[in-house]
């Protein structure tokens, strides 16, 4: 059995043993019924960090644009699974009323963490996050968003590309990696209004890129510039001077529609490489991550009301996040995809694989179309040769550590009753 | 330029010299030094990626110091007048180093781009020709201002102090945030001439609004610094196109403006601002130790030594009072002691007399004397032991007694020589009563006289029949007297005998008890005086052992009360002789007030 299901089953039996408290009861009944909704996603951060502007974007269109936290169903659609959106108060130490941290905590699957300016940011939220007996297990629940990358870069055109370097160095080096899976970089305001563009903006993009360069360069040097007339001010503060900019160049280089010009803003806010990250780290382990809330929520009730029926409970639910490998193969992917774990080159794609980055089922963890005694064969084979890299004096410690990994999924898919 | 502040600056270091600060001595020195020069020092500095090196650049109107959107700069750089462009690394620690400072000459385009990378720069120096830098202007670009730990902010903050005036630059895509708002307070205990310069306003549309609230802020928490919004991607546009509207619009025109005119225009205001300000952390620094062993002078640290001195009081007292109980106690027990040892004797010895009488009942004494006389000696000598022995366990009783009121605390007083006194032999020689001897020469002439009367009597009568006077039976009632009579003599003189011994025993028995008794009397008298000399030697050395430490700590007290009261005085001089410093510092910042400095 995988881990959602034992956790699954573990839920049940302590709903057993508390049938007697009405609250426990509850309680329990509601992470039962969590396990079958979409992701809870929340998006969290610091005052003025773009919380909205980001569940917007994420959303498609304006669902959040209000101080009060708002919930937002994402129904899911071809490129994406279904999420349930949670926009959040602000986290800072002084804006925060007490106790909306750990409701965070205990309300959402997975985290975006949103950042303005990553040399300032404040990593005690996300160590809040992780500071529980379940959650310390792994960090694999968060994700830090540089969700201001267009003023990181001074609002050129090309800021984005300097924020991913930015966010590159912070992911290897620095506190902040440790406490998330990966620092994802999104011009927010910009990718907000590419997702909720009108055709009347698209016009006003197209009536801009008609003019001479030499008459619009002038005009783009500023926001003060830019705003002087009524529909450029209303463009700008939808678009921000970035997104005006970019755009501008955008339609000025040839895209000629609208769909066309959204989509290529899109993927040069960043917004498309966050979505890539939720669903490579959050939505395609949803299982994982449910089964993690439903933990956290069940060692909440063990802790709260302990009885001695409930004994064998704790027991279990220590000895299912010690053995937890999904975790550890989460946590893994994002070391080996942010470059915090190294494999040489021709191994990392396999590793990859093997610990389910390209898919969770076992033929394309493996590699192997085929029947069943194929597929065991293939894993065989795939932990003999992972046994030797384990053991391999040349790699290092690191590396082979890594490897280990791996050995174990691959034992466990070698082990598997029904491949 | 014989300045008033360079005098006031002068009395300060005298002031450090005297506390004994040459580290301050050698920091004001070097500071004295810099601000009787030319050069005026205008450090900016903020959060990372404000845009600090970018404002520079602007400024100079060339790409001098790195730009980046990560963290760029890590070594402070300096860009000050120069005839030609010229610009150099310096490396090695300043002050530390034994090489000393070492200067590498590098292109003025990549100098600071190098002094970032190179781990053992301290700063780079970039001399260029501007009329802006004429007037001895020199802009100090500074590492970001972060976590208080790390080193950036720890060698920006190391820069301040040398720095006349600071701008804090802050972006125009949020308001000045509380750590900000902090640093600009820290900021100006150093220089206390700091300008916030809101950047990037090219960026956002809403720039005005967040001047607007800046301002409002900085006023509200009593910050005097005027908000300066410029665009230095506006202002390098208008350098390129020599667009003079554009370069106004960039808000640079101000800022230069404010650096000409308002800041270098007043470097008189300005040093005496900077002066005050350091004497005014120089005071501070001084006067933190001093007032702080003012008052610990004047809460008076000798709450232990009073307290001792008063629990030695308390004992003296208490002594005194146990002295007088203790030697009624020891009075009382004594008289006890000699009324139970008298009745003991008596009792032992009355038996004795007894069992000595019924003896004598039946018993010869001049048969059985010896075995009396033996008998008697072992129960005189087992009385006189015992009592003595009880006697002495009584005492040793006492002395524990006594002891434990005298010197409670101190272990055992008595010698042991005062208990050990030896039993003498009090029971002397027992004589044998005169036990007259009952010889066969005596029962002849007892017999004879007895025999004499019967002849006699039965002679006469035996007459009266014919016969003659001595005659058989005459003879025989002769016989018979005599022997009757020898008896009854024998018995009289046993009586005689026992009465005689009985009297002996008796006699002895009792000088026994005068003998015994006194010296018995005579010991407890001895042990008592003994005793009580003893306890009182120990009781009055105690008493004089805590006399001397109450005194000895009163002394003590007293020199530490003298000694307290004139270092404190000492203290409150030096005191005061600092704020008058401060006064004067203050005095110098606050003569005339220039507009346009104070914002």
């Amino acid at each position: 059995m995988n881990l959602p299901e034992l956790t699954w089953s573990l839920l049940n039996r302590a709903l057993d043993a508390y049938a007697d408290s009405p609250r426990a009861t509850n309680w329990l009944r509601g992470h039962l019924a969590r396990f079958t909704e979409p992701l809870r996603l929340a998006v969290t951060g610091p005052h003025k960090s773009g919380r909205s502007t980001l569940v917007n974007a994420l959303a498609g269109q304006v669902v959040a644009n209000g101080p009060e936290p708002t919930r937002h169903h994402v129904p899911a659609t071809r490129s994406q699974p279904a999420l349930m959106l949670i926009d959040t108060p602000p986290v800072d130490a002084e804006a925060a009323e007490p106790g909306s941290l750990e409701r965070i905590c205990l309300e959402a699957d997975a985290v975006l963490y949103l950042i303005g300016h990553p040399h300032n940011a404040d990593p005690s939220f996300l160590r809040t996050v992780q500071d529980h007996p379940v959650a310390r297990a792994a960090p694999v629940n968060a994700l830090v968003v540089l969700s201001r990358a267009d003023e990181l870069g001074g609002g050129r055109v090309d800021a984005l590309i300097s924020a991913r370097q930015v966010a590159r160095r912070y992911r290897r080096e620095t506190e902040l990696a440790g406490l998330c899976q990966d620092i994802v970089p999104v011009a927010g305001l910009a990718a907000q209004a590419g997702r909720t563009m009108t055709e009347t903006e698209f016009e006003t993009f197209a009536a801009l890129a008609a003019v001479p360069k030499a008459e619009l360069e002038p005009l783009l040097l500023s926001a003060d510039r830019f705003s002087a007339e009524e529909a450029r001010a209303a463009l700008l503060s939808r678009f921000g001077l970035f997104g005006v900019r970019l755009a501008a160049t955008l339609v000025r280089g040839g895209v000629d529609s609208q769909a066309g010009l959204a989509a290529q803003l899109l993927q040069r806010t960043g917004l498309s490489e966050l979505r890539d990250a939720i669903a490579r780290y959050f939505t395609d382990r949803v299982g994982v991550l449910k089964a993690r809330s439903a933990l956290i929520g069940l060692e909440v009730v063990l802790r709260m009301e302990p009885r001695p029926a409930a004994a064998p409970l704790v027991t279990e639910l220590e000895r299912l996040l010690a053995g937890a490998h999904e975790f550890a193969e989460l946590r893994m992917l994002a070391a080996l995809r942010t470059g915090r774990a190294r494999l040489p080159e021709e191994l990392k794609e396999e590793a990859l694989r093997l610990i389910g980055g390209y898919g969770d089922d076992p033929p394309t963890r493996l590699g192997v179309a085929g029947p069943e005694p194929q597929l065991r064969q293939a894993a065989f084979g795939a932990l003999r040769l992972w046994q030797q890299y384990a053991e391999n004096p040349v790699l290092g410690a690191a590396e082979r550590r890594a490897a280990l990994t791996v050995v174990r999924s691959c034992e466990a898919m070698a082990m598997a009753p029904g491949l | 330029m014989a300045s008033p502040w360079l005098g006031v600056l002068d009395d300060t270091i005298q002031a450090c010299g005297a506390h004994a600060r040459p580290d301050l001595v050698e920091r004001l020195r070097s500071r004295r030094a810099e601000l009787a020069g030319p050069k005026v020092r205008v450090l900016v500095l903020g959060e990372s990626g404000q845009g600090k090196s970018q404002l520079i650049n602007g400024l100079v109107n060339a790409p001098v110091c790195a730009v980046g959107d990560d963290v760029t700069t890590s070594v402070p750089a300096v860009v000050q007048h120069a005839e030609a462009p010229a610009a150099a690394i310096v490396t090695g620690d300043e002050g530390r180093s034994l090489e000393g400072p070492g200067r590498v000459p590098a292109p003025v385009e990549s100098v600071t781009a190098r002094a970032n990378r190179d781990s053992g720069a301290v700063r780079a120096e970039i001399g260029l020709p501007r009329k802006l830098l004429e007037t001895g202007l020199a802009l100090v670009d500074s590492p970001p201002i972060g976590s208080p730990a790390s080193q950036h902010t720890h060698r920006t903050l190391a820069v301040l102090p040398q720095a006349d005036a600071a701008l804090l630059v802050s972006d125009a895509t949020k308001e000045l945030s509380p750590s900000e708002l902090d640093l600009i307070g820290r900021v100006q205990r150093f220089c206390p001439t700091v300008a916030v310069v809101l950047t990037k306003t090219d960026l956002v549309p809403g720039w005005r609004r967040v001047a607007e609230r800046n301002r409002a802020r900085l006023e509200q928490d009593g910050l005097a610094a005027p908000v300066i919004p410029v665009s230095a991607s506006l202002r390098l546009a208008a350098a390129k196109s020599g667009d003079k509207a554009l370069n106004e619009e960039s808000g640079y025109g101000a800022l230069v403006r404010y650096l000409h005119q308002d800041l270098m225009g007043h470097v008189d205001l300005l040093r005496r601002r900077s002066v005050a300000a350091l004497i005014h952390m120089t005071v501070e620094q001084l006067g933190a130790p001093l007032r702080e062993r003012l008052a610990e002078l004047r809460e008076g640290g000798t709450d232990e030594l009073t307290a001792r001195w008063r629990a030695a009081g308390n004992r003296l007292e208490e002594l005194q009072r146990e002295s007088a109980r203790w030697q009624t106690v020891l009075s009382d027990e004594v008289a006890d002691l000699i009324a139970d040892l008298d009745f003991d004797l008596r009792e032992r010895t009355r038996r004795i007399l007894r069992e000595a009488e019924e003896y004598f009942e039946v018993a010869d004494p001049a048969k059985d004397w010896p075995e009396f006389e033996e008998w008697l000696r072992d129960n005189l000598r087992s009385v006189a032991e015992t009592n003595s022995n009880w006697l002495l366990d009584r005492f040793e009783w006492i002395a524990r007694k006594i002891a434990r009121q005298v010197a409670p605390r101190t272990g055992d007083v008595l010698p042991e020589a005062l208990l050990g006194a030896e039993s003498r032999d009090h029971i002397g020689d027992l004589r044998m009563p005169n036990v007259e001897r009952f010889g066969l020469g005596q029962k002849l002439f007892v017999g004879m006289r007895g025999s004499y009367s019967g002849l006699l009597m039965f002679g006469l009568a035996t007459t009266l029949a014919g016969m003659p006077l001595i005659n058989p039976i005459s003879l025989g009632a002769g016989a018979a007297f005599g022997a009757k009579s020898i008896f009854e003599e024998r018995g009289n003189r046993l009586k005689r005998r026992q009465a005689a011994a009985k009297t002996a025993a008796h006699r002895h028995v009792d000088d026994f008890f005068l003998t015994y008794g006194k010296q018995s009397k005579d010991t407890v008298r001895l042990i008592h005086r003994e005793l009580r000399d003893r306890c009182t030697t120990v009781a009055h050395e105690l008493r004089t052992e805590i006399a001397d430490t109450a005194k000895r700590i009163k002394q003590v007290i007293d020199a530490d009360t003298a000694e307290r009261g004139a270092s404190a005085r000492e203290l409150a001089r030096a005191i005061e002789q600092l704020n008058l410093l401060y006064r004067r510092g203050h005095a110098l910042a606050t003569t005339h007030a220039v507009r346009g400095l104070t914002a």
